[in-house]
This record gives C-alpha cells, structure tokens and sequence, in this order.
C-alpha cells in the first residue's frame, strides 16, 4: 500500500509565519505563565485558607476589582513616574556613555575621576534624594535627577570597561592597517563595546523604576510612588498592589525596549544568539 | 616588491633597573626579500617580542631594524599580520572580515571584490563568505584571518603561532594553504613557532631562539624541494635539520 503524502494536509506548513511564531512563543513562555497563574491562585486560596485579614494582604481577585476601580488615577500616576524614569535613565545614558568614552581612552581621567566615580558608585544615591528635593522642590526635576543619578554609574563604568578592554590583537591589527582613531572607533571599537554596554544599560534600567519610585517616596504629590505611599497610609493594600504591579509593568516596559535594542544592534553576540 | 629586513643589535628590555626583565636579544639577523623564515624557540624565548617589533608595534630598547635599508620607527602598513587568536570580529561574515582590513586602510571593498572571492576560493572557504565566524570551525576561522591578512596583498607576512590553537590534521591542511599562497606571491614571511617539524616543513630558513632572554642561537637554510608536502618529512634530509635542531635545544634543557 502506498500513501500520498501531499495529499495529506500540512497545517505546519500552511500557518501564517505570524502565527507560527506566536505558537512558537506560547510553547516557549508557558512555564512562565504557568508559574505565575499557580503563585496567583496559590495566594487566593491561602487567604482564604489562613484568614489573613484583606488590610494585610488582599487577594489578586480583590486587588483586580480595586484596582480596575481606580484605573484611570493609576494611569495617569504610569504616565508621571513613566515620563520620570524614561528621562532619567536616557538621560544617563546621553552623559554616562560619553563619559565612559572618555575615561577609556584618557590615563589621565582614569586616575581622576574615575576612582572618583568608584567611591561615589558605594554610595547609596537615595541618600541624596531629600537634598534633591529640597533644592528643586516637588516637581518632576529632582525625581529625573535621582534616576540620572541612579543608572548614570552601571552605565558609565561598563563603558569605561567596554571601550577599554579591546583585545591586544585586535588593537595591533588595527594599528597596522595605519587606521586613525575615528575610522578605528567606528569600525571595531564601538562594535565591540556594545555587548559590555548593553550590560550596563540593562542594570541602569532595571534600577531606573527603583530610583524614580524612591524619589517619588520622599518627596512628591504625584506618580506610583507617592500613589502606593498614601494608600498604604490608608490600610489599602489592595490599591497599594495594583500600584507595584503598574510599576512592575513600566519596569518591564523600559527593560523590554532595552533588549530589542540589543537584539537589533547585536544580534550576532553570544548573548543574544543563545535567546 | 618585498624589502629585506635587517635587524641590527636589536634587543627588547622591559621594565627598568632590578625589575628589568631581558626578553630578547641582542640579535643581528638578514631576512631576505620573499623568502619564508621561521622564529623557532621555547616559551617566552622573545619570539613574539620579535614579531611585533618588526611590525613596528613595539619599539625595541636597543639596536634598530631597517626595512629595504629605512629604519622602523612606528607602525608599519605594508604588512599582513595574523596572531594565535585571530582578528575576525564577530559581527562581521566572513567576507566582511576580509574586507575590514580594506576599509580600515580607507579603501573600498567593493573595488576589490574579486580578489577577496579569489582569495576565499582558494583556501576553500567560497561558500561561507556569507557565514559569520562563530558559524565556522577553528580551522576555517584561521583560514578566514589568512585571507583577511592578505587581502590588501602586503609585501610582509607576519605569522605569531596561527596554529597554535589548531589540532593536528587541520594544522596540516593550513600548512599546505600557506605554502600555495607563499609560493604564489612570494612575499616575505616571517613565521613564529614553536613545532620544530612545522618550522623545517615550512621555511626557507630556521632561526633558532635559545631560552629568555632570546638569542638568535643560528639560522639554518632549508633546502629541500618546494612544494613540501607530508612525504617530505619521511625524506633522511628533513629528519636532519629536525635532528640537528632537536639537539641544539636538548643543549639547551630546554628538551
């Protein structure tokens, strides 16, 4: 007996490429959903199960009922903490790259500012929030500054490490083609930087939220975090959550956009090849 | 036309005072234009220290290197230099490897795409002009930094351990590949390494390099046939020179 396979439908080979890649996608990520949907519904029933109090800690059901309630405030708290932390942190990377650059390539810098730099890294910059705050007031300002402040040092130190660290064969490769600085900038050294400071830009924005937040904490009559600061005054955990999860969302937002900006300026990194 | 090289009482010191390390010389030595010289020593003998003041990237402490009778003093442009760990970058294929050494000398690839093809068909490597390195095996990527060493067709080739890193049959292959292209052009070549077998296979001339700090111990001509292929090392004239050399370094306890 004989079959003919092409007589068979193929629905593999027939899906939109869109589509395959979305299934593609789901069969990736379903542990990650999976986790999440058993952590939430694991939360519902101990509620229940050891009578906690909702003032203490409110089920995911009561948080999404609350928090929908309260949608539009929390929207536009997104959009001020959004604004803060997404001028902060491009901000930093505007002064912290160039920065970098410069103490790479000048001894001199490197036996200046950057020990400087190093002492000012162990430093808490929160501490310098409620100075912020009382030299510029309770604008958006003293918060962008914070986030400066925050992601300005991962971003300046791995430049500093990446537009220094080009291998010894490299560099004499370069210096034999008689290449000058620039033509030798552009064609190897900020090519193989980028790795090294997207590591940087990655930590920067994984703290930006943290810094805008903070700053929002100490001294602010808008944003998420002066949002989750009054609810939680008021015993509302449940809103307070739904602040920390549109926190969460805006954190994943600028992290998200920082690894698509890796995946299309370095896409034949190790990093990214492996993903 | 390739130039002669001369090095005349060169030695390279580094460090200063108790601290100073003596890492080669003095030495004199005359390469002559087109022909194939190994630098064949232990460890840390200076070989490398050597090649890279020939290039120009290190200045020597004392004596002076002259090319075609004008001294290095920076730098030098007209070579094609390869390293253990090559330079192709990861970001670039294969062909744009090749063509980087092009456009960092302010020239246009485009201009000289047939050379790069002809280049790559000849080390077998045509249909992964397209491929980035991490794509290729080892040997490939050797093979790949020849041609991006050769492309701008450099009157010197300058070779620190390019098989260092590579097993035994595929060194072999290599081998072969850098004895055509030798043989085509004839450029100068100064090769480093430390495989005894390798250095007679190859060169037309020996210099062998005592223990730091390195000395040119003596400079031995090859004069077996070209092309040399495997059946030469079974030849009573290959296993000489390796014998005569072999015993230079057990002199030297060296093994």
């Amino acid at each position: 007996m004989t079959m003919a396979s092409s007589e068979k439908p193929a629905p593999a080979g027939r899906l939109p490429a869109v589509l395959l890649r979305l299934l593609a996608s789901l069969e990736r990520s379903w542990p990650f959903v999976a986790f999440f949907v058993g952590l939430f519904l694991c939360w519902e029933w101990s509620v229940d199960l050891f009578n906690i109090p909702a003032y203490i800690l409110p089920k995911p059901s009561e948080i999404v009922a609350k928090g929908w309630a309260d949608v539009p405030r929390l929207v536009d708290y997104f959009w001020i903490t959004g604004m803060e932390t997404f001028v902060g942190y491009f901000l930093a990377i505007a002064v912290g790259l160039p920065i970098g650059l410069a103490i790479a390539f000048s001894p001199l810098l490197r036996r200046t500012i950057y020990p400087f730099f190093v002492s000012l890294e162990m430093v808490p910059k929160i501490a310098f929030a409620p100075l912020f705050i009382s030299w510029l007031g309770f604008g958006m300002l003293p918060k962008v500054i914070i986030v400066v402040l925050v992601c300005f040092f991962p971003v300046a130190l791995n430049s500093i490490h990446a537009f220094g660290s080009l291998s010894d064969e490299l560099t004499r490769f370069c210096r034999s083609t008689g290449a000058g600085v620039w033509r030798t900038f552009w064609k190897v050294r900020l090519p193989a930087a980028l790795p090294q400071c997207f590591v940087g830009f990655k930590y920067a924005a994984v703290n930006a939220t943290v810094g805008a937040t903070i700053a929002e904490f100490i001294g602010s009559d808008q944003g998420l975090g002066f949002y989750i600061q009054i609810v939680t005054g008021n015993m509302r955990p449940d809103l307070a959550f739904a602040g920390i999860f549109f926190l969460t969302v805006l954190g994943l937002l600028l992290f998200g956009l920082v690894t698509l900006a890796e995946h299309l300026l370095i896409p034949w990194h190790i990093s990214v090849r492996r993903h | 036309m390739a130039a002669t090289i001369e090095l005349r009482s060169l030695a390279k010191t580094y460090g200063f005072g108790p601290q100073a390390v003596y890492a080669f010389g003095p030495a004199d030595l005359t390469i002559p234009s087109g022909s194939f010289v190994s630098l064949l020593g232990p460890s840390g003998c200076g070989k490398s220290t050597l090649l890279l003041m020939i290039a120009g990237l290190l200045a020597p402490s004392r004596g002076e290197i002259l090319v075609g009778g004008k001294q290095v003093s920076g730098p030098r442009t007209d070579i094609g230099i390869m390293f253990q760990d090559n330079t192709l970058v990861p970001w670039r294929t294969v062909e744009g490897n090749v063509a980087l050494q092009l456009e960092l000398r302010g020239q246009k690839p485009s201009a000289h795409a047939g050379r790069i093809n002809e280049l790559l068909r000849s080390v077998q490597l045509e249909d992964f002009a397209k491929r980035r390195p991490h794509e290729l095996s080892g040997g490939m990527q050797q093979r790949a930094a020849f041609c991006q060493a050769l492309v701008h067709e450099p009157d010197t080739l300058l070779l620190d351990e390019p098989l260092g890193k590579l097993d035994a049959m595929t060194r072999e292959g290599i081998r072969a590949d850098l004895q055509t292209l030798w043989m085509k052009r004839k450029p100068t070549v100064v090769f480093v390494t430390h495989s005894i077998e390798e250095a007679v296979q190859l060169s037309s001339t020996v210099c062998v390099i005592t223990p730091r700090p390195g000395r040119i111990e003596c400079a031995i001509d090859i004069d077996l046939p070209w092309p040399r292929d495997l059946d030469v090392k079974s030849t009573p004239e290959f296993t000489d020179h390796v014998h005569r050399i072999q015993e230079i370094f057990r002199d030297y306890g060296v093994i």
